[in-house]
């Protein structure tokens, strides 16, 4: 049977040259597919289609699609054993999170990591610590909880553009 | 001793006795934990997936509200010592990342002067207080409990970043509950993950890997240690998602800590454990 060669497409290397462009996604194409990643990961034990060196292999491809639709990107618990065992220091971690960052360009974002960016900005913590809280916490013996200085949470991320990115106030 | 005491979201909302017994022990060390006005979210392990500036600013923030207090950060939260550990290495090493960052946070009339460490609150125990000084501390010791510690992952990973012990062989959880008297056992996946922040993409994976460590460490121990939230409340909620009878008692560091130095179990905040610790009680000298 006649093996046809795996071409990139134009698009598609654009789309790896954005992934390789972000911080600490620089090596991905040092990767030798070992499996090191995959073998290592507490969700590929789990999950079948989360496959840490495939991530790497589409992203070499530059696969856009199949990589940034659905939950994919977003299933990586960021717990870096495959950033420590990598022998190439391709580090996929890194190259997951260049995925999420580019997806969120494209305005893809998970709804709960969605809701945790929103929630920062509009409480300044990531769960809200009010009148009610601090009332349990003076029960339980401790201070009322330090009070956020929202105006400048917000104003940190107006200027960096995410509130904007996630499509938050 | 003095710190700047960065409790972090999840613990000052959620975990009241892991803040609690961590404020007794250190006090009971003559270490001042002071707390920080106006400090924030440091940004989450999320931010930084998401737009690396935004993460650093937001850590940024809260460590130069540390360095106008003029003291070094303790944490209790592995997540934001994740954050804050790695913003204030990168800042401190480049110059043009940190103006950027100081651009970004003029409104707030804050700026990152790179004047301040961060240190975990166990590293802290085992670097400026020293084990010994703990173990002198101890006056009522467990007596046959079996501890299975969990470090969590960003206490120690990225290696190369955090700088601190080798996450395949860590050694500082393991000193501590020797330190009690307690026996501190080996497990099969010790060093393995939480899987902690998939439970809002996959809640069922997260349930799954808690409880494969829950049933491991009950074949060696009698409880398990955490030194972070979010493992914390991982491996107690597991046991509820999917036990008729959650057994496996999670304790947060400092609480075995307290106890053995001899504080009492409301002292520590023990009833406010999901899963009931009160056995551990029944393991100590008299």
């Amino acid at each position: 049977m006649e093996q046809t060669e795996i071409r990139i497409t134009a698009e598609g290397k654009e789309f790896r040259n954005n992934v390789m462009a972000t911080h600490g996604a620089d090596k991905l194409m040092q990767c030798y597919q070992c499996g090191t990643c995959t073998s290592d990961c507490p969700v590929a034990k789990r999950v079948p289609e989360f496959r840490p060196r495939n991530i790497a292999r589409l992203a070499i491809y530059g696969q856009k699609e199949r990589l940034l639709d659905g939950d994919l990107v977003w299933l990586c618990a960021g717990c870096y054993t495959c950033y420590e065992r990598c022998p190439q220091k391709v580090h996929v971690s890194e190259i997951i999170s260049a995925l999420r960052q580019l997806a969120l360009i494209d305005g893809k974002i998970h709804p709960t990591i969605k809701s945790i960016v929103t929630t920062i900005s509009r409480l300044g913590y990531i769960s809200e610590i009010g009148e009610f809280e601090n009332e349990m916490r003076v029960e339980d013996g401790l201070p009322p909880a330090p009070t956020p200085a929202t105006e400048e949470i917000k104003a940190i991320m107006k200027k960096t553009g995410i509130l904007g990115r996630v499509g938050g106030a | 001793m003095k710190y700047a005491f960065f409790v972090g979201c999840t613990v000052l909302s959620r975990l009241p006795g892991y803040e609690k017994s961590a404020r007794r022990v250190a006090e009971r060390l003559g270490v001042e934990l002071l707390d920080m006005p106006g400090s924030s979210c440091c940004g989450t392990t999320y931010m930084e997936t998401l737009d690396r500036k935004t993460a650093l600013s937001l850590a940024a923030r809260n460590i130069a509200i540390a360095e106008e207090m003029g003291l070094d950060i303790v944490t209790v939260c592995n997540g934001c010592t994740e954050n804050l550990t790695k913003t204030n290495k990168a800042l401190k090493e480049d110059s043009v990342l940190r103006s950027e960052v100081n651009e970004i946070l003029k409104e707030t009339g804050k700026q990152f002067k790179g004047t301040v460490e961060v240190k975990h609150y166990v590293r802290m125990l085992k670097e400026d207080i020293g084990l010994d000084k703990v173990k002198g501390a101890i006056a009522k010791p467990f007596k046959g409990l079996k501890v299975g510690s969990h470090y969590g992952c960003h206490l120690l990973k990225p290696s190369d970043e955090m700088l601190f012990e080798d996450p395949n062989d860590p050694k500082v959880l393991d000193d501590l509950i020797r330190a009690t008297g307690a026996e501190s056992v080996d497990y099969p996946g010790k060093s393995e993950c939480c899987a902690g922040p998939v439970m809002g993409i996959r809640e069922k994976v997260t349930w799954d890997v808690g409880m494969d460590k829950v049933e491991t460490v009950k074949k060696f121990a009698h409880a398990m240690a955490t030194c972070c939230p979010f493992c914390y409340i991982t491996y107690e909620r597991c046991q509820f998602m999917t036990e008729t009878n959650p057994n496996l008692p999670v304790v947060h560091i400092p609480q075995l800590l307290g106890l053995a130095m001899g504080m009492t179990a409301e002292d520590v905040g023990l009833g406010l454990n999901k899963v009931d610790a009160s056995a551990l009680l029944a393991k100590q000298e008299a």
